[in-house]
């Protein structure tokens, strides 16, 4: 599968200010998140890919070409901004009717385009309304309609949360879900968020102060370890000291037993020591890794 | 016949395989855009307002004469203004116009942020500002003539004879196309190229018209002839009387003159139409040759533009 969005030692620098250094990456199709704090480099990545500004070194490539030379390719990608970007005294409709012209559909396709995408984000009614009376999720979604109006291969979103309360926070995930699984629209999100990770993305990309921490598979990242989590409903230390017994070292946290490294038939031996005492199993599973780890573990 | 309810189906998202016409399709999309913006096309009656009441303010002369011209018939034509003539008597109005509108057609992009939607789409900086100034430039253009339709049509209806009206009078209707050019372009470009650095509507509105005036006022001020008058006993007797006049600020006055913003296309009204300069400023930039004008016209209008695009060439996002 060709990547759609390469990154080749792609190096960003605002006077001394290093903002990307020598950042390579790819992204494919699906949902990938660039995540990372504040500072890491985001923004600029994104600006790069978009087209809005110039690498001082390395290239930006998105569907093969290089979208601050050739303006042409632009025309299939979306950009969902964080900052808010409507017009107020327009409505949604002539709002999205204008964007897909701008990205070069033609007027009656883009009516039809325009109405059709608002109803799929969920602003059918509201669609002839004056912008500026929206709400905050309603805009959100204005502004996802206006990256995939024209139906781009991708769409780059700049933190699509930002600014929901809970509810609207995932119904804007679930869309983004949506658009990529079920519009096969792909699509990359840039987030400081680790939830709005773990609930839409194939895949992650983390930046830290300009160069790439991790890059991979979200499934892979938060994958299963060899730590196990043991949770009893009673007998705790009594079942502690079994284990102990049969060679299984536990360490107690909170309500709760951890085994590290654990081996294969220390399934049986925790079955044994718990039948033994009399403690009754609530919980034996492994732990799986979450993306805070990720930067927890990072070497200084 | 089995009658059966009617049913809503929903075919779910649908790809796109119509055409693309990419970067022209954009630069047409925002120059349409911008044509409705400045005209308050699509927005509400407020919006509609004040671009009707200024072209209104921009017809109305033309109306006014031609009513005239129809009470008093062709002999009304030696007293009312020509096509030369309107140019400046409208000027005024097509810079307080511009002064007002440009901004709308700029601010709000940058206000509300749409710029950056706008240049990640297949579009460049130029590309954007040069649809934006086209669409002003097609609004100045159409108010310019529109007069001076109204006024050439009624000369003509109010003509003995027509044909014979328009025998004699054919080539002012290229010299009206030509100058009406080059007057849009003067009242579009420095509005438009104030409008880029500010936001707020009343602020470019007001450094436009407040350079107009100041420069107007000083300059033909300062290009006012002192005229002294001395007499002189003739061997016959007689006395004889003798004017000398000198400009104020001596041999600069000329050059001053050039500064004048309210003049700056009538100098080459003048030259086009080939009529006798009227105000200080003008008679004063008449000892010149042609080419100073003309070249105060290229400044006055080309710096402004190079400022314009630079200014969106260089926009951080």
């Amino acid at each position: 599968m060709a990547a759609l969005l390469e990154a080749r030692e792609l190096t960003k620098h605002y006077g001394r200010t290093v903002a990307l250094d020598g950042v390579s990456f790819d992204v494919g199709e699906g949902v990938t998140a660039l995540l990372g704090p504040n500072g890491a480099g985001k923004s600029t990545a994104m600006k790069l890919f978009l087209g809005l500004i110039q690498p001082t070194s390395g290239t930006a490539s998105i569907l093969g070409e290089e979208p601050y030379r050739s303006v042409e390719v632009r025309a299939r990608i979306g950009y969902m901004p964080e900052h808010e970007a409507l017009p107020k005294s327009m409505t949604a409709s002539e709002f999205l009717m204008h964007m897909a012209q701008m990205s070069g559909i033609p007027p009656g396709q883009a009516r039809t385009r325009a109405a059709d995408v608002l109803r799929h984000v969920g602003l059918d009614e509201e669609r002839y309304r004056p912008m500026g009376e929206y709400s905050t999720g309603m805009k959100q979604r204005v502004k996802l309609a206006q990256a995939i109006v024209h139906d781009p291969v991708l769409a780059l979103l700049d933190e699509p949360t930002a600014g929901l309360d809970p509810d609207g926070r995932l119904e804007m995930l679930r869309l983004i879900s949506r658009t990529a699984n079920a519009f096969g629209i792909s699509v990359m999100i840039s987030t400081h968020l680790m939830g709005d990770v773990e609930r839409t993305a194939d895949s992650v990309i983390v930046l830290e102060s300009g160069t790439l921490a991790q890059q991979g598979a979200v499934a892979k990242l938060t994958e299963e370890t060899e730590t196990l989590l043991i949770e009893v409903a009673d007998h705790l230390e009594e079942f502690s000291a079994a284990l102990a017994e049969r060679g299984v070292q536990a360490k107690s946290n909170g309500p709760m037993l951890v085994v590290e490294q654990a081996r294969e038939d220390d399934y049986d031996i925790i079955r044994d020591a718990a039948v033994d005492t009399g403690a009754r199993l609530r919980r034996l599973s492994p732990e799986r890794r979450d993306l805070t780890d990720i930067f927890r573990s990072r070497p200084e | 016949m089995i009658e059966r309810d009617a049913e809503v189906f929903d075919l779910g998202y649908q790809r796109y395989t119509g055409p693309r016409e990419g970067r022209n399709r954009a630069r047409l999309a925002l120059f349409q855009n911008g044509v409705r913006t400045v005209l308050g096309i699509g927005r509400g009656g407020r919006a509609k307002i004040l671009p009707a009441l200024l072209f209104f303010g921009v017809m109305s002369p033309a109306v006014v004469f031609v009513i005239i011209l129809s009470f008093i018939g062709e002999a009304g034509a030696d007293f009312i203004p020509g096509p030369a003539d309107y140019y400046g008597i409208v000027g005024v109005v097509l810079i307080i116009f511009s002064a007002i509108m440009a901004p709308e057609l700029l601010g709000p992009d940058r206000r509300d942020n749409v710029l950056p939607l706008y240049l990640v789409r297949p579009l460049t900086s130029t590309d954007y500002i040069l649809a934006r100034f086209l669409a002003f430039f097609f609004i100045a253009l159409v108010l310019v003539y529109a007069g001076q339709i109204v006024l050439q049509a009624g000369l003509i209806l109010t003509a003995e004879s027509q044909i014979d009206y328009i025998k004699d009078n054919w080539s002012d209707v290229l010299r009206i196309l030509f100058v009406g050019v080059l007057v849009a372009l003067f009242i579009s470009v420095a509005p438009m190229s104030v409008a880029a650095f500010t936001t707020r509507r009343a602020y470019a509105a007001a450094f436009v018209i407040a350079i107009w005036l100041i420069s107007t006022i000083t300059v033909n001020s300062l290009t006012i002839e002192e005229c002294t008058t001395f007499s002189s006993s003739q061997s016959d007797g007689t006395l004889s009387r003798a004017e000398d006049c000198d400009y104020l600020i001596g041999d600069l006055a000329p050059y001053v003159g050039l500064l004048d913003a309210g003049s700056v296309t009538d100098h080459i009204t003048v030259m086009v139409f080939d009529t006798e300069p009227e105000g200080p400023a003008m008679m004063a930039v008449a000892e010149l040759d042609d080419a100073w004008p003309i070249g105060a016209y290229l400044a006055f209008t080309g710096i402004p533009a190079l400022l314009l695009w630079n200014r969106y060439r260089r926009i951080r996002l």
